[in-house]
């Protein structure tokens, strides 16, 4: 657990095509949502690579959140169909070194699901503050 | 065969590391592992592993032009009889041609210095004790292990002897500039309290290390633990041969590296000759260095690589490179360790310039026998000496600066690697306000660098170094530090 | 002519090699034959140093072949590496032969031109170990030793004055001796994936110890045997039913016994304590890099995305090269040991890369290094 007032660190690569447009409908309908996301954007859900992943939990992110568009949906027809596989590996690869689930999170959100994308930035916030600080964080991030 | 597989010793410090070198048919290098290789089974550290680059090939020169290696052995010939010359052999190269060496240095009535001043400084009853050190097995036997060196960085071989002594219950203490893995204490305390506040005793190890560059006193103070403890200890060294080529050009009345560039400077030096041994590389400040040599008025290199101070020697004697030779090689431990190479380049270039200069003729079978009954015989077995001197006088202490050299293979031979950058601790950064990814700014008399930190749990206000700085003097230099 | 699946027995014609041979000197005839007859310009053999160091070479000589006759059990290299560029044929073990296929797999070999002598593989050991076991449980010096056999569970040594002393590899593997950590818990002792699975399981009565049991595994070892013959360097004749039932139930007692060894050398690790069990060991690590470069599956080459994203000035809780390397290898490891073998801090990196790869590989029922059409789990990202 962590001591009073800490705030986690979340990082969220969310596509230029869906999900990106969904953080930006969730901050133009002022839903609410803690302040705990860093996000970065990227042209496709298919362009994160694992290492991406494990550079931000190196780098001291208490949890990582890879976003795109919905099945079917890709901009770029089934770049998120890589997406898919490519996680299965790295969720169980994280697992398998003993990172706690409810760090890594994946999730399909359109541009017009503002309010799905704050609830589920609201419940991993929540969640990873119960978990407190990765034990990945390196020295001098808070 | 296709290409050539020899067997020999990496150069980059005296733990004996084994190894094959491969060689296709083009000539590119590749290592390989020699795991039946005692000292190491053949692992080996980061600089074992680029050892390809390390191979630079040396070219025969005379006054700046190229030149066939009997041409330079002649041009060498002339400029040398008659004259008062200064010899100088850190072990960099194999026993029979350190005795070679020798030969040349008695034919011209001089001796070999080994570059290590610290002898002239210990009372010979004390020499054995940092000549040949205990076995690398006798460290996984220990109950209680002080490290005064940092083995990651500055002597990896020595990480799984310590971790070997671990499994079995022993505890490690490590006195030295920052906290270690495997450490299970990591005290920085005055020197005088060493000896009632690190619970040594007779089945204690002491691993501590000493080089060009270290203090006398330093080393003294280590003896002087050992002493009073019981503790028996280990001295590492820089250099594939430093053990081999103490016992052959024997400790007292050696000038160090420093020394012999002090008498450069002051003019009572004139001539100096070379054996696999770059001041330029070894000295501390590098362009400093280079600056004295140009005072020299003779500057003959004998080398099987090339470095910088070939590039400024008014002669080069190339032999071949240092995996090819035939020859042998003694390690920390007083072990013998043989290449399987079978070429005498360097010994017969020797030989001929002895015979030139009025001395014996020499070849290698010779030498040897010579080395087999002179060194080995006498250490038939790693023999572990006990002190039989008295507690000695450490004399001044040396000042320190914050800036601090964590010597190293990659920084004997100012080789280029990825450790671009200081460490530093947690304090230091946010007292600088030193900006992650940025850079520090360190400033000493000789100028100003501007470095990548990497951030190591370390006592306040140093700067730990494992690549050679143009802003250090010494191995250990005043610098002031801000954010850039 | 032979046939694929043929199961045969057979020996060297060379009465020399036929004795100084492991058993027949049938493999080193074949690969002799292979270069006199052309089908290879070069052959990957091991320079016999002393019984307890080889340094592989590669060599257009036939008589460098031949002298390179006899097992060494405590020579633990791979040699897949050495036939990458080049037509070659090579004796290899069944972890050799994997990693000359997924070499394949990579475009570095090219498997058509490339002639895989597989050995029946019961373990090998760790030279200065060995030495050791040698003088505290065996009572020998190291340097008599003259020859050394593994039968019937037991590790035989012989000695120059003619004396033989066996201890059960169960007793020496208990007191910290015996076979390397990964070949205990391997399962692949036949090389069923190479051109020929040749060994001395099998071979019985008068032939025992002087003839090679020989399966064909495929067109290039009908070739390569067919040459053999041709070149007059082997005899062969099929083996009894009884030989074929004997070398299969020895492989079952050694499959068995790699199973339950592998239930007892991995531990059942708690969540909460795995990262920790992973973090620890390898805060040690002084980033050689030598687990990449032995690596016999690894084909990156200097540019691989381990090392480029990776930098010793990162002070972070595991460094990204071994993160990289546990995610990259999970599909493809074999678990050779090679990495444990060349660790300079003795992390056992095969353990730990097995714990990521073996349940990798079994959710998704692959196999590495079998067969060359087999695509890796990470090559092909299978789309739906």
């Amino acid at each position: 657990m962590a001591e009073e007032g800490w705030e986690p660190k979340i990082v969220a690569f969310c596509c230029n095509w869906c999900s990106y447009g969904g953080a930006d409908t969730a901050g133009m309908g002022r839903f609410q949502q803690p302040a705990s996301t860093r996000v970065i954007k990227v042209m496709c859900s298919g362009r994160i690579d694992p290492l991406h992943v494990f550079n931000a939990f190196l780098e001291g992110a208490d949890a990582v959140l890879v976003t795109g568009c919905h099945i079917g949906d890709c901009h770029y027809v089934n770049g998120n169909e890589k997406t898919e596989v490519r996680y299965e590996f790295l969720e169980e690869m994280l697992q398998q070194l003993g990172l706690e689930p409810d760090r890594l999170h994946l999730n399909w959100i359109s541009a017009s699901e503002g309010e799905r994308f704050a609830n589920f930035i609201t419940d991993v916030t929540a969640k990873v503050k119960e978990l407190g600080p990765s034990p990945l964080k390196p020295a001098g991030v808070k | 065969m296709i290409g050539n597989v020899y067997q020999t010793v990496c150069p980059g410090c005296n733990m004996g590391c084994g190894l094959y070198i491969r060689e296709d048919e083009e000539g590119a290098l590749a290592v390989d592992f020699m795991k039946s290789s005692p000292a190491n089974l053949g692992k080996l550290c980061r600089f074992g592993m680029k050892l390809a680059h390390h191979y630079s090939k040396a070219t025969s020169m005379v006054d700046g032009k190229e030149a066939s290696v009997e041409d330079a052995v002649k041009a060498a010939s002339d400029k040398l009889k008659g004259a008062d010359v200064t010899m100088l052999g850190v072990g960099n190269t194999t026993n029979e041609e350190s005795l070679a060496f020798s030969k040349v240095a008695d034919a011209l009535g001089t001796v070999v210095n080994t570059g290590m001043g610290v002898y002239s400084e210990l009372p010979t009853e004390c020499h054995p004790t940092v000549g040949v050190g205990i076995t690398l097995d006798e460290i996984e036997s220990a109950n209680r292990i002080a490290l005064f060196v940092d083995p990651y960085i500055q002597y990896p071989l020595l990480v799984r002897r310590i971790l070997a002594a671990k499994k079995i219950g022993a505890s490690v203490v490590s006195v030295g500039w920052k906290d270690l893995h495997l450490a299970d204490e990591n005290r920085y305390i005055d020197p005088d309290l060493y000896e009632s506040e690190l619970g040594l005793d007779s089945e204690s190890v002491i691993i501590a290390d000493v080089h060009p560059n270290t203090d006398p006193g330093w080393v003294k103070r280590m003896l002087n633990l050992a002493l009073k403890t019981q503790a028996k200890i280990l001295f590492m060294k820089p250099f594939v041969n430093a053990t081999g080529v103490d016992l052959l050009c024997k400790g007292t009345g050696q000038k160090g590296i420093s020394e012999i560039m002090d008498g450069i400077n002051e003019g009572s030096i004139k001539t100096l000759v070379t054996l696999n041994s770059d001041p330029i590389e070894l000295m501390p400040d590098s362009d400093a260095a280079a600056a004295t040599l140009t005072k020299l008025d003779n500057l003959i290199v004998i080398s099987s690589r090339d470095g910088p101070v070939n590039k400024m020697a008014d002669i080069v004697i190339a032999t071949e490179p240092l995996y090819a030779k035939a020859g042998s090689f003694m390690n920390v431990e007083g072990l013998l360790l043989n290449n399987s190479g079978e070429s005498t380049t360097g010994i017969d270039s020797m030989s001929t310039l002895s015979q030139n200069l009025g001395g014996e003729a020499m070849d290698y079978q010779n030498l040897h026998n010579n080395v087999l009954e002179s060194i080995v015989q006498k250490y038939t077995k790693p023999k572990y000496k006990e002190l039989t001197c008295e507690v000695l006088d450490i004399g001044p202490v040396e000042e320190k600066g914050n800036l601090i050299y964590l010597y190293n293979p990659f920084m004997w031979f100012d080789q280029s690697d990825d450790n671009d950058f200081v460490m530093v601790n947690m304090n230091m950064v946010n007292k600088l306000g030193l900006s992650k990814g940025g850079m520090i700014a360190l400033t000493s008399d000789a100028g100003t660098v501007n470095m990548r930190y990497r951030v190591e749990d370390m006592p306040d206000g140093l700067i730990l170094t494992a690549k050679k700085l143009p802003v250090a003097t010494e191995w250990t230099t005043i610098v002031s530090t801000e954010a850039v | 002519m032979v046939n694929v699946g043929d199961m045969l027995v057979g020996y060297a014609t060379n009465e020399d090699v036929r004795k100084r041979g492991a058993s027949g000197g049938l493999v080193t005839a074949v690969l002799a034959a292979a270069l006199e007859k052309g089908l290879v310009e070069n052959v990957v053999v091991m320079k016999h140093i002393n019984e307890f160091e080889a340094v592989p070479i590669i060599t257009d000589d036939v008589d460098e072949v031949l002298a390179s006759t006899g097992s060494l059990h405590s020579v633990p290299v791979n040699l897949a590496k050495y036939a990458m560029g080049r037509k070659v044929a090579m004796p290899a073990k069944p972890c050799d032969t994997q990693a000359v296929i997924e070499q394949a797999k990579r475009g570095m070999i090219d498997l058509d031109n490339t002639y895989v002598v597989g050995l029946n593989c019961g373990g090998s050991m760790h030279p200065v170990t060995t030495k050791k076991m040698l003088v505290e449980m065996y009572d020998i010096d190291p340097e008599d030793v003259v020859g050394e056999d593994i039968e019937k569970g037991k590790l035989i040594f012989k000695t120059k004055n003619g004396e033989e002393k066996a201890i059960a590899i169960d007793e020496l593997e208990e007191a910290g001796f015996g076979r390397r950590e990964s070949c205990r818990y391997c399962t692949l002792k036949i090389p069923v994936n190479a051109d020929l699975a040749c060994g001395n399981w099998g071979v019985i009565g008068d032939k025992a110890g002087s003839a090679t049991f020989c399966q064909v595994m495929n067109d290039k070892g009908v070739k390569l045997l067919d040459n053999a013959i041709e070149a007059g360097r082997i005899e062969v004749e099929p083996a009894s039913d009884k030989a074929i039932a004997i070398r299969a139930k020895v492989n079952d007692v050694m499959v068995n016994l790699g199973n339950t060894l592998e239930k007892e050398i991995f531990p059942e690790i708690p969540d909460e304590e795995r990262m920790q069990y992973y973090m620890e060991p390898m805060a040690d690590c002084i980033d050689c890099g030598a687990c990449k470069e032995v690596c016999p599956v690894c084909a990156c080459g200097e540019d691989s995305k381990c090392t480029m994203f990776h930098s010793l000035v990162d002070n972070y809780k595991m460094s990204m090269y071994h993160m990289v390397r546990l995610l990259h290898l999970s599909d493809s490891c074999i678990a050779c040991g090679q990495c444990s073998d060349v660790c300079p801090s003795d992390i056992p990196i095969t353990l730990l890369q097995s714990s990521f790869a073996i349940p990798s590989q079994r959710k998704r029922e692959y196999t590495p290094g079998m067969n060359v059409d087999d695509v890796p789990p990470f090559f092909e990202v299978i789309l739906k």
